[in-house]
């Protein structure tokens, strides 16, 4: 008796839940993957058709699907070593000085604390031609340039912009993990007279391992789903430059309507970003047993 | 202690760290000092160092901000975005916490499978079922309105998982003493359970706001009526308007900054330790 009121009960209070779980993420996945290997277009559902796999090799020969995913690789690209490794250093140097420590950590945090779409409108003043990042180039004797307004620099543009916006959020993570080595390891190098090098190269660096991976991981899928600042800033263009594969996604399935293709393209994204998670989750679970494994050690 | 040379080291890096945070801040201060002034002086200004200076107050000195407010609707586009922060952080408390205590704390069939299914939800990125999302909303005639934006954004894995961690520690014999004096189970969980984890509710509330009032894409595709739409959509349609100064449009991203700026100082604490713990929103 009580064992099934508690099962009544625990299926009242997850059942809420469960429900919405099932209309909001099992039923669209599912329905993702189903109309992915159909021709639905939504103005005319009557007209569907199973078409297989061709929709697969459809998007691979489609040379707009195959600029925005190389689009979205390059910006990936420039991103993951500019706001990796700048927060890092960020982080290193703040951890360092003993002097505005407080000043340091909310200065660089303050562009995370905006939105895309405010520092991509801000950004767009920034570098309008006569804007204020041309004056200041033209005063240091380097002529104007079109920055979101050619091809060629506007997808470098958007990326520096997206490392100014974000490089803040790594920075926190890593002061954290700077803080949490212990300090004894660093005096134990100074008995052994280490060099600064030496004692970042031996101890700094390996303990925040753990911690480079899952900030190297999840910079690369934040960029890999970036859509709002080519949506504010240039639509996607000039000549396609700054198209990217979620804006791909967004314009086929809510755009032109052709559901079929945009779930294909749902599904080939949804693969990148799932196996890098499924890569940051082993390559972390290590240091946790790691973890385990030293307080044993330290136990004994 | 320091020695001399850690001294002077310490000392250079501060520089160092100084001028790189005053190139860094440029953008945000040019933002600040020029959403004061009327267009003539920020174009006047740009080649001096006025650029970053904002005007002497007088006259006039908030004369874009007012504009903005009783010419557009903009402050309405503020309102709309609190009252869907409101109601999600209402509903996915209730919806996400009760999913989390019953995945903790009651014991019924395939519980531990659920689990489960929870942590592999959340590998899933959002941006895959966008389209069937919008295609749904759109084919029971919820686009344009409340239910249909915040419906299917009230039940969160992540948010699930993250209450049930912290129900697993709750202890049970405060549950076993309830039971004697005939609490119902729902009056137990709103008057004990919650009231217990008043961090956990605050870090889901928090993330929940930040959320809501910074998310562009799904509102951008349900709402297009101009009385529904949040800060962030409005403040597209005002700053891509042609009659929008350039004095105006920086009024504009300030203000609808402002609301976060104030959450982020109360609540850094929670909020930074969010971030170093889990660091898993966003990128």
């Amino acid at each position: 008796m009580k064992k099934r009121s508690s099962s009544l009960l625990g299926m009242a209070f997850f059942g809420p839940a469960l429900v919405l779980l099932t209309i909001f993420l099992f039923v669209p996945m599912v329905l993702t993957l189903i109309f992915s290997f159909t021709d639905y277009f939504a103005l005319n559902p009557d007209l569907t058709h199973f078409v297989g796999l061709e929709n697969y090799g459809k998007i691979f020969r489609d040379d707009l699907f195959v600029k925005s995913f190389f689009n979205t690789v390059c910006f990936v690209l420039i991103i993951l070593p500019c706001q990796g490794i700048g927060a890092l250093a960020l982080a290193l140097l703040i951890n360092r000085v003993t002097h505005c420590k407080k000043y340091f950590k909310v200065a660089f945090f303050i562009p995370v604390v905006m939105s895309l779409a405010v520092v991509s409108t801000l950004w767009m003043q920034i570098y309008s031609p006569e804007g204020i990042l041309n004056t200041m180039l033209g005063n240091l004797g380097i002529p104007a340039q079109p920055f979101i307004h050619s091809a060629k620099q506007a997808l470098p543009s958007i990326a520096v912009m997206s490392v100014w916006q974000g490089v803040g959020y790594q920075m926190i993570i890593f002061l954290g993990g700077l803080q949490a080595i212990n300090p004894g390891l660093y005096e134990a190098a100074e008995m052994d007279h280490a060099s600064e090098w030496q004692k970042f190269k031996d101890i700094t660096l390996p303990e925040l391992k753990p911690l480079c991976v899952f900030v190297f991981i999840t910079v690369t899928i934040g960029a890999f789903r970036m859509i709002v600042q080519p949506m504010v800033m240039t639509g996607g263009g000039p000549s396609h430059s700054t198209y990217t594969m979620v804006y791909n996604i967004y314009e086929t399935g809510t755009v032109n309507w052709e559901i079929g293709l945009a779930s294909t393209m749902a599904i080939v994204f949804a693969i990148f970003v799932m196996v890098l998670t499924v890569i940051q989750s082993i390559l972390t679970r290590d240091k946790e047993e790691g973890k385990h494994v030293n307080k044993k050690a330290k136990g004994n | 202690m320091l020695t001399k040379k850690q001294k002077g080291i310490n000392w250079i890096l501060t520089a160092v760290l100084l001028v790189l945070s005053l190139f860094f801040l440029f953008p945000v201060v040019w933002m600040l000092a020029n959403s004061f002034k009327p267009d003539a002086a920020i174009t006047a200004d740009m080649n001096t160092v006025a650029a970053f200076i904002p005007p002497a107050p007088g006259g006039g000195f908030f004369h874009n901000y007012l504009s903005i407010l009783t010419n557009t609707n903009f402050l309405r586009y503020m309102a709309n975005t609190l009252f869907y922060a409101a109601i999600l952080i209402l509903c996915g408390i209730v919806v996400n916490g009760l999913a989390g205590y019953a995945l903790a704390k009651i014991h019924f069939p395939f519980r531990e499978r659920w689990v489960l299914l929870i942590l592999l939800l959340q590998i899933v990125p959002m941006e895959t079922i966008l389209t069937i999302h919008f295609l749904m909303i759109a084919k029971v005639g919820l686009l344009n309105t409340v239910a249909g934006y915040i419906l299917p954004m009230i039940v969160n894995p992540f948010n699930i998982f993250l209450f049930r961690q912290v129900f697993l520690n709750l202890p049970d014999d405060v549950y076993e003493a309830a039971q004697l004096d005939y609490c119902s189970p729902l009056k137990y969980f709103f008057t004990m359970v919650l009231p217990m984890s008043k961090t956990v509710v605050a870090t889901v509330s928090v993330f929940t706001f930040l959320n809501v009032w910074n998310d562009y894409l799904w509102p951008s595709l349900v709402f297009t009526s101009s009385n529904l739409l949040t800060a962030q959509i409005g403040l597209n349609s005002i700053t891509s308007n042609e009659n929008t100064t350039m004095g105006q449009t920086l009024a504009v991203i300030t203000m609808v900054t402002i609301p976060v700026i104030i959450i982020y100082s109360l609540f850094s604490k929670q909020i930074v330790e969010g971030v170093t713990s889990t660091g898993s929103k966003e990128g």
